[in-house]
Order: C-alpha cells, then sequence, then structure tokens
C-alpha cells in the first residue's frame, strides 16, 4: 500500500505523520500520536466516543480518513486544559457528576465544546441535540446535561467579567 | 446524618480529573514494546461437528508469530455453574461466533488477513433455535455429554435443560380454588446487549519466570482468575489479572475466555498480546441478556389479595449455562414478586439452544420476572378497578418481619416507603404533558425487590509515615464510582479528607480476594471490608497513643491526622509522629486487615431445589411511576418523566446514586420500547449501534430520584447494595403506562409502536 505523508495540527502542535490510504483520523491520533484520549467504540461513526473537533466542527474520527485530515487544524481533549487549568466544561462535568464509566466523557466535553462555541446560550433541547450523536450507556444524559447548562452559564459569566 | 462528614456527601468521583482530560487510560490505550496483535477466527456455523482446523497457511503468513486453537489447551471444561465451556471450541462449534482459533501478528491488518486464511472443516448439525423446541424429546442436542458435566451447587440438568429448579410453597391448587378471579398470562422479554461503550480488551504479556500479567476488563477478577487457571492447568501464582480503567461492564464484562485466549498466545509467540474486540465481536461473541418466557397463573380475591400464583418460566441459555441457572433462579424466586402470596409454585428451566450463551446483566434474571410480574399486577388491578399503588401496598411486604417465598425473613426493607413517596410525588406534581387527540398521556407504576450482595472481600489499610492513609481492597471500579465510595467510607472512619486516602485496587497481585464488581455487592461487601480494615488501624493507633497522652483507649480521638482526648483537644499526638514511633520504636508498621462475607448466595432453603440460594441478607427495594405519552396515529411512545424512589439504606454519595438511577432508568427505557438483538438461524442480524437502538440523549425524559433511606445494620453505615435496582421496574412501569395511556396491552418486549400500532387497531382504536 502506498504511503503518504500528511502535515496536521493537533493542540496546537504540528505533526508530520507517514499514513496509509486506509487509515483513520482516529488511528493517527492514537496509534501515531499516542493521544488515547479519544476513544474507539465502534469504528463505525454511530458512538462518538472518537469524536475531535477539527477547524472548530465536530468530526466522528474513526470516519475521517487520515489523508482528509491533511493540513487541517485539530482539537483533541488532551489539548482542552491550559496547563493544570481545566476548561469550565471539564470543571462542570466533574462539579456536576456528569460521568461514570468515562469512556464517553472526551467525545461529550468537545462536542459540548463545539456547541457552546456556536451557541453560548443554549436551550437544553439544543444541548440534546448536540450530543445526540454522544452515545452514553452509564449516566442517562441528565448530569451530562447539567454540566453543560452550568458551563454556559459559567463561560457567560466569565465573558462578561472580562 | 448526624455526625458523619464524608459518608452521604456528593463528593466528587477519585478519577473524574483523569477521566475528563484524557488522561485516564483504559486496557485498549496500553502498549507495551513488541507488543503483538490479536483477531479470533469465529464459527461461522450455529451447530456443526469441528473435522479440522487447518491453520497452516495463516501460520506461513509474514508477520504472524503465533497461532491457537483447542489443541493448545488442556481442553478442561470450565463454567461458573455448569463446566461446559472451552477456550476454544475443539469436538463441536456451538453458535455463530464461538471462538475457533487465534491469531497474533504483527499488526491488526496482518492478523485479520491470517483469520481468513484458517481453513476450518465442519460437518453441519441440526440446529435449534427456539427454547421450547429445544425441551421436545426429538430435539438436536446442544451438548451430549451434559449428564457427565460438572456442575457447581446442585444444578439439575438433563437434555438440553443446563439448569431446572422449582420452587414451592403452600398448595396452588387449594389457593386457585379459594379465589374469586384467576388470571394467565404469558410474557416474553427479549435478548438486550450490556452495550458498554468500551469493547472487551485484553493486554497480556509472560515474564521471564513464565508468569502471566494480563490487563483485562474483568469484573470479576478473583473468580476470572479462578476459571483460567483450571482452564489452562495454571497455577494462579502464574496469572496475575490488573485492571486499569474500564469503560462499562453492566455484568457483560466478565471476561475470561479473552483473557485466555491471550494468555495462550502471548505464552506461544513470547511476546505481549492485545485483543480488542470489534463492535461486531461484541455484539455475537459476549454474553447479553437471557431472553425468557414467562407464564403466571394468579388467583385473587374479589377484595384484592393475591392469593396463589403458578409460574412457569423458559429462560433460553444459548450455546453455554455461564451465568443462566443464578439469573434463572432469581427470576424464579422474583416470580412471586414483593408480595405474601400464600400459595406458590415456581416451574423454572433454562435451556441450551444453538445462540451465543446469555450471561450476567444489570438486574440478573429480575428485569425479566419484574416485567411479567409488575404487568399483571396492573391487569389484576384494572379488573378488579382498583388503584395499582392500593393494590401493590396493600399485598407488599412490610418493613420487618415478612417472608420470602424461600422462607426467609427479611427486615429493614423500604418498599412501601418507595411506593408511598413515589406515588405521593406524582400526585402532587402536574402531568408532564397536556392530552390531546392524536397523543395520549398515561402513568403507571412497577416496583420491586431483589437481593444484594454476595460472598466476600477483603482489604488492607497502611499508615503511611505522613499519617496519610493506603487502602488496598480486591475490587474493580467498572466505572460504577466504587472507588470514591470505599475512599469516602476510609475517610469517614480514620477521620480525613478524601484527599489523605490513596486507594490501590484492581490487581489480583496486590488486593486480597474480593468476589468482583456484580449482584450490588461493592458497596456492601468491599465498602465493608475497607471499614473494618481502617478501623483495625484506628484500634492500633489508639493503643500506641493511650500511653503517650495517659488517657483509656474509650477516651481517644482520631480526626485530622491526630489523635487527640475527647474533650482536652490540646492532648494530642499526630498519626505521623504514632507510625513513625511504631516503625522504629514498638512493633514496625501499623497495617490493618478487614475481611467481611456477605452472606448471600448460600444454599439455605427446602422450598426451593435444582440451584438452592437464600436471598441475601440485604434488599434493595425500588418504585417506578412512569410517564409516558403514545402517538394514536403511529403507535409512537415518548418517555416524558420517571419518578424512581429507591431505598438504598445509608446514602454514602448522593450524586454517584442519583447516577445510578439516571443511568438505569435510561437503560430501562431502551429494554421496555427499542432494543433487541435480533436473530436469524442463530445468525445476528443487528450487530452494530446502527441497527441496535440505545437511548440517546434526545429519548432522556426528565428523571426525579427519590432516595429513601431504610438503614441495613449489616451494611457499612447502614448501607445497601443499590447499582442493579434502578432498571428493573421501569420496563413494567413503562407497558403500564402504555395502557393506561391507549389501553393496550403489550406482553413482549420491546414494546415498539409497531406492536402498539397493530394492538390498538385491533381494538379498533384504543380507549374512547
Ligand atoms: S468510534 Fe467513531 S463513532 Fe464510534
Ligand atoms: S460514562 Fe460510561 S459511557 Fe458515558
Amino acid at each position: 500500500m502506498t504511503t503518504e505523508l500528511i502535515s496536521l495540527v493537533v493542540n496546537g502542535e504540528a505533526h508530520q505523520v507517514l499514513v496509509k490510504p486506509n487509515w483513520t483520523l482516529l488511528d493517527v491520533l492514537r496509534d501515531e500520536l499516542n493521544l488515547t484520549g479519544t476513544k474507539r467504540g465502534c469504528d463505525t461513526g454511530c458512538c462518538g466516543a472518537c469524536t475531535v473537533i477539527v477547524d472548530g466542527k465536530t468530526v466522528n474520527s474513526c470516519l475521517m480518513l487520515a489523508m482528509k485530515a491533511d493540513g487541517r487544524n485539530i482539537l483533541t481533549i488532551e489539548g482542552l486544559a491550559r496547563g493544570d487549568k481545566l476548561h469550565p466544561i471539564q470543571e462542570a462535568f466533574i462539579e456536576k457528576g456528569a460521568l461514570q464509566c468515562g469512556f464517553c466523557t472526551p467525545g461529550m466535553v468537545l462536542s459540548a465544546k463545539a456547541l457552546l462555541d456556536e451557541n453560548p446560550s443554549p436551550t437544553e433541547e439544543d444541548i440534546k441535540t448536540a450530543i445526540a450523536g454522544n452515545l452514553c450507556r452509564c449516566t442517562g444524559y441528565i448530569q451530562i446535561i447539567e454540566a453543560i447548562q452550568a458551563a454556559a452559564r459559567n463561560l457567560a459569566g466569565s465573558a462578561s467579567r472580562r | 446524618m448526624g455526625g458523619l462528614s464524608v459518608v452521604g456527601k456528593g463528593v466528587a468521583r477519585v478519577d473524574a480529573l483523569e477521566k475528563v482530560t484524557g488522561q485516564a487510560k483504559y486496557v485498549m490505550d496500553l502498549k507495551l514494546p513488541n507488543m503483538l496483535h490479536c483477531k479470533v477466527k469465529r464459527s461461522s456455523l450455529a451447530h456443526a461437528r469441528l473435522l479440522k482446523v487447518d491453520t497452516s497457511r495463516a501460520e506461513r503468513l509474514p508477520g504472524v508469530k503465533a497461532v491457537a486453537t483447542a489443541a493448545d489447551t488442556p481442553n478442561i471444561r470450565f463454567g461458573f455453574y455448569v463446566k461446559d465451556e472451552t477456550m476454544f471450541a475443539y469436538d463441536k462449534v456451538r453458535f455463530i461466533g464461538e471462538p475457533v482459533a487465534a491469531v497474533a501478528a504483527i499488526d491488526e491488518e496482518t492478523a485479520e488477513e491470517a483469520i481468513e486464511l484458517i481453513k476450518v472443516e465442519y460437518e453441519e448439525l441440526p440446529a435449534v433455535y427456539d427454547p421450547l423446541e429445544a425441551l421436545s424429546e426429538t430435539a438436536p442436542l446442544v451438548h451430549e455429554d451434559i449428564a457427565s458435566y460438572q456442575a457447581g451447587f446442585s444444578a439439575v440438568k438433563y437434555r438440553n435443560v443446563c439448569s431446572h429448579t422449582t420452587l414451592k410453597k403452600g398448595d396452588v391448587e387449594e389457593g386457585f380454588r379459594q379465589s374469586d378471579f384467576i388470571f394467565e398470562d404469558t410474557f416474553k422479554t427479549q435478548v438486550v446487549h450490556q452495550c458498554s461503550l468500551e469493547t472487551h480488551p485484553v493486554l497480556a504479556e509472560i515474564d521471564g519466570s513464565g508468569k502471566a500479567s494480563l490487563w483485562g476488563v474483568s469484573s470479576m477478577m478473583f473468580p476470572a482468575r479462578e476459571l483460567l487457571s483450571q482452564a489452562l492447568g495454571i497455577p494462579m501464582t502464574k496469572i496475575r489479572i490488573q485492571t486499569v480503567h474500564t469503560g462499562g461492564s453492566f455484568g457483560g464484562k466478565v471476561g475470561y475466555i479473552p483473557l485466555g485466549i491471550c494468555l495462550l498466545l502471548a505464552r506461544k509467540a513470547r511476546r505481549p498480546v492485545r485483543l480488542v474486540l470489534t463492535r461486531q465481536e461484541e455484539f455475537i461473541g459476549t454474553n447479553p441478556r437471557h431472553p425468557s418466557i414467562i407464564t403466571l397463573k394468579t388467583g385473587v380475591t374479589s377484595d384484592g389479595r393475591l392469593v396463589s400464583r403458578e409460574a412457569r418460566i423458559v429462560m433460553d441459555s444459548g450455546a453455554c449455562a455461564v451465568d443462566g441457572p443464578a439469573v434463572m433462579t432469581n427470576t424464579a424466586t422474583s416470580a412471586p414478586g414483593p408480595y405474601n402470596i400464600p400459595h406458590v409454585k415456581v416451574d423454572a428451566r433454562c435451556v441450551y439452544t444453538n445462540k451465543q450463551p446469555f450471561g450476567a446483566f444489570r438486574g440478573y434474571g429480575h428485569p425479566q420476572a419484574y416485567f411479567a410480574v409488575e404487568s399483571q399486577m396492573d391487569i389484576i388491578a384494572d379488573k378488579l378497578g382498583i388503584d395499582p399503588v392500593e393494590f401493590r401496598l396493600k399485598n407488599c411486604f412490610e418493613k420487618d418481619g415478612s417472608e420470602l417465598p424461600t422462607g426467609h425473613r427479611i427486615y429493614h426493607c423500604g418498599l412501601k416507603e418507595t411506593l408511598v413517596r413515589a406515588s405521593a410525588y406524582i400526585s402532587s406534581a402536574r402531568p408532564a404533558s397536556a392530552e390531546n387527540k392524536r397523543w395520549r398521556v398515561g402513568r403507571g407504576v412497577a416496583c420491586m425487590l431483589m437481593e444484594s450482595g454476595l460472598s466476600g472481600s477483603g482489604a488492607f489499610v497502611k499508615v503511611n509515615d505522613d499519617g496519610t492513609f493506603t487502602v488496598i481492597t480486591g475490587t474493580v471500579d467498572v466505572g460504577q464510582g466504587c472507588s470514591t465510595v470505599v475512599c469516602q467510607i476510609a475517610a469517614e472512619e480514620l477521620g480525613v479528607d478524601l484527599a489523605d486516602i490513596s486507594l490501590i485496587a484492581g490487581d489480583t497481585d496486590t488486593g486480597p480476594y474480593d468476589f468482583g464488581s456484580c449482584a450490588s455487592r461493592v458497596t456492601r461487601a468491599a465498602g465493608h471490608a475497607v471499614r473494618l480494615a481502617a478501623a483495625d488501624v484506628k484500634k492500633q493507633l489508639f493503643e500506641l497513643a493511650c500511653d503517650r497522652l495517659e488517657a483509656n483507649i474509650e477516651d481517644l480521638e482520631l480526626r485530622d491526622k491526630k489523635v487527640s482526648v475527647t474533650g482536652s483537644p490540646f492532648k494530642s499526638i499526630s498519626v505521623a509522629e504514632l507510625a513513625t514511633m511504631s516503625i522504629f520504636e514498638r512493633s514496625g508498621p501499623i497495617l490493618g486487615r478487614g475481611a467481611f462475607l456477605d452472606k448471600g448466595g448460600v444454599p439455605l432453603s427446602e422450598r426451593v431445589s435444582g440451584y438452592a440460594k437464600s436471598e441475601g441478607p440485604s434488599l434493595q427495594p425500588a418504585t417506578v411511576i412512569a410517564e409516558v405519552t403514545v402517538d394514536t396515529e403511529t403507535g409512537r411512545v415518548r418517555v416524558l418523566r420517571c419518578v424512581e424512589s429507591q431505598d438504598v439504606g445509608r446514602c454514602i454519595n448522593p450524586a454517584t446514586m442519583e447516577g445510578q438511577i439516571h443511568g438505569g432508568v435510561v437503560q430501562g427505557i431502551g429494554y421496555a420500547l427499542t432494543e433487541e438483538t435480533l436473530f436469524e438461524n442463530g445468525r445476528i442480524l443487528n450487530p452494530s449501534f446502527v441497527d441496535y437502538k440505545m437511548a440517546t440523549a434526545l429519548d432522556t425524559p426528565q428523571i426525579v430520584p427519590l432516595i429513601v433511606e431504610e438503614l441495613d445494620p449489616t451494611g457499612p453505615y447502614g448501607a445497601k447494595g443499590a447499582g442493579e435496582a434502578p432498571i428493573v421496574p421501569v420496563a413494567p412501569a413503562i407497558a403500564n403506562a402504555i395502557y393506561n395511556a391507549v389501553g393496550v396491552r403489550i406482553k413482549e418486549l420491546p414494546i415498539t409502536g409497531e406492536k402498539i400500532f397493530m394492538a390498538m387497531k385491533k381494538s379498533q382504536g384504543g380507549k374512547e
């Protein structure tokens, strides 16, 4: 199989990776860059555990061919906190108990981030729709929805103080 | 909650930080140098004699480092209840998906290619898929040698029946003669999968001394180690099972076969081997919930007293027994429900078929039983014109002293309280939605009682020389939050903050025996053992301190890493000082030990035959009231609100407890309405999340958890088990709410829109 060299920026860091045509972005993140925070729950685009943000939009990285990620800017769960300072969504997930096994959490948090970046004051329905592609078998989604609502309030609060 | 400072608080989970930052490591995230990748060759036929497994071409493929088949194992049959399983099929294949061989190769692609090169020669045999057909005299036998298989407990087995249980109390025929009305209904429940978001992963490495280190996701590490040791003839000193973070289990992650396969390959290849099941393999190759057929014949008086119940249960076990005998015993002993019925007779059979073996899934036989029991309660209440809640209250067990059908007395049972609390909430709440001609709204109630806890757990507590503590347990946090709960218990007992406790768990080498994360037992058994170990440490600290403080032991207290004399806070000595003193001047380091046996699961009752067990000493009672709306034009159901009231004894952590209720309700909605693994001639038609419909955030209703705390003195701080109960009453409550909304009674899960629509059509458009 022919390999190709792609360049991508992940969490602000530039990488060059030699990829095979059938590799996905998820393969590159987990196996080549050792960013294992992005999870594989189905590999068929159905569970959202592999959600990352590509140029501002959420993507199921198991469905995106690695070659398509050439030249793109990618945010994974590892890139969300600033050093020890958690992102308000991460803080809210801890505070509201919005996780159990935690396997869906990275994808959930990133879907929430993409939502709040675009719509800082979402309704409950907006939130449910935004995370409808992220399956969670543990939490029943309730505390996740509450955490996203709390994060939206906190983000709005800090924005108005600025 | 007088005097408690950590227990009873909804503190954040101890693992939350690593999980929100993506740093938490799961087995599929682990890599070792020179690691190989494993793929499993699975049977393509449901029932066939295995003539030849030719692996020669696979072995010659460049990049393949080892191939394993039954020939690499001693072929000892093993199993929890009936010893009918093997690592790889060797005489016959019994279901589509059964492992026949496995390959370890330098990458997944090569391993996959090698699997295709393995040639299996079969002689196809007639198969049996329907459990009722499997019971007939002429049905093909799934296990011809069943009579010679060893069984744990007193499993009665013959032909395709791997376990036959009966329960008898009073005289049902006499009971039916005393009844004014007799109801007979048959209910069916479907196969549903645990669908943990993480599939089964295993990483195996054999060290220079021949010892196997296995990183797996076994929620029952110690029993898994025992089975591996039996199946492969390896002493337990040569097997170490460790878990890291686990992406959900719900009973499904027992995982001894994947562990065994990787162990064999790692030994053969002399390199580490990792296996991660694909989602499709997870659906076809693991052990989802047993489907069941339950017939209840019930006699009542016209004023609403239950008099007599006869239950006939057929449970489809699939190709092996796995947990079947125990699951079915739960279904059998729950068939009378939590009600005082003088005459009871239950006949339950667990039957082999050529489908994947079914196993443990949250609720363990109770979701099946309670769908039948609580649906029929409403059928009866409706006919007698009695309010469903009143009807239940009239017949249900009292808090103390009621007799379970097995003959055991129960105490500290908050079941009535959960019924009262849930119905009081709902009667003062506004309806969740307004009704109109098209969308009808209905409410339904269901309650349930199941035991919790069994078997033993141990714990150690170490005092560190800075006055902090390390807890060592054999327990496994599969995501439910037991790490947090056992740390809370230790912190409470030792008078420190959560931050002063470090936890070592999930390792069969370092931890004391623990039966596992199952049977809602961890808070009770592991929690109790931790509490006892902490109390042991406390006692030793007090013994050291009493000389120095010139005080009696009874007058000492431990708080904020200091031992002090009650009432004289200035008379104190730090734990750090005591720890150092002990190490250098007295008896060496301070070590605390705790061990606890939860006496569930012990054969006790002469009323039960076939697989006798006691109900555990502790109970999980719960009530759900569901509100739904049904589209009369399509039959589509939306669940609007679920009130779940549960007696958890002392609630150690309200935040994680509410999480258990939320999760259980939403899983229960899936069980009630959408989830089903579909089979055609033993082949699963929908082994993916595309076609297997789990609830998403859009399906989540308003959920109101109401926590009842009827303390149980046999649990730590009065705690009861609580993890499984939340799912159990959900499906019958929804079925009853649908009946309340549109007047159709669906007795087969899942209650799809299509079934409702057809039933409404049959009854000319439902309720007018
Ligand atoms: S792993 Fe990508 S959507 Fe499931
Ligand atoms: S927390 Fe386990 S899948 Fe969401």
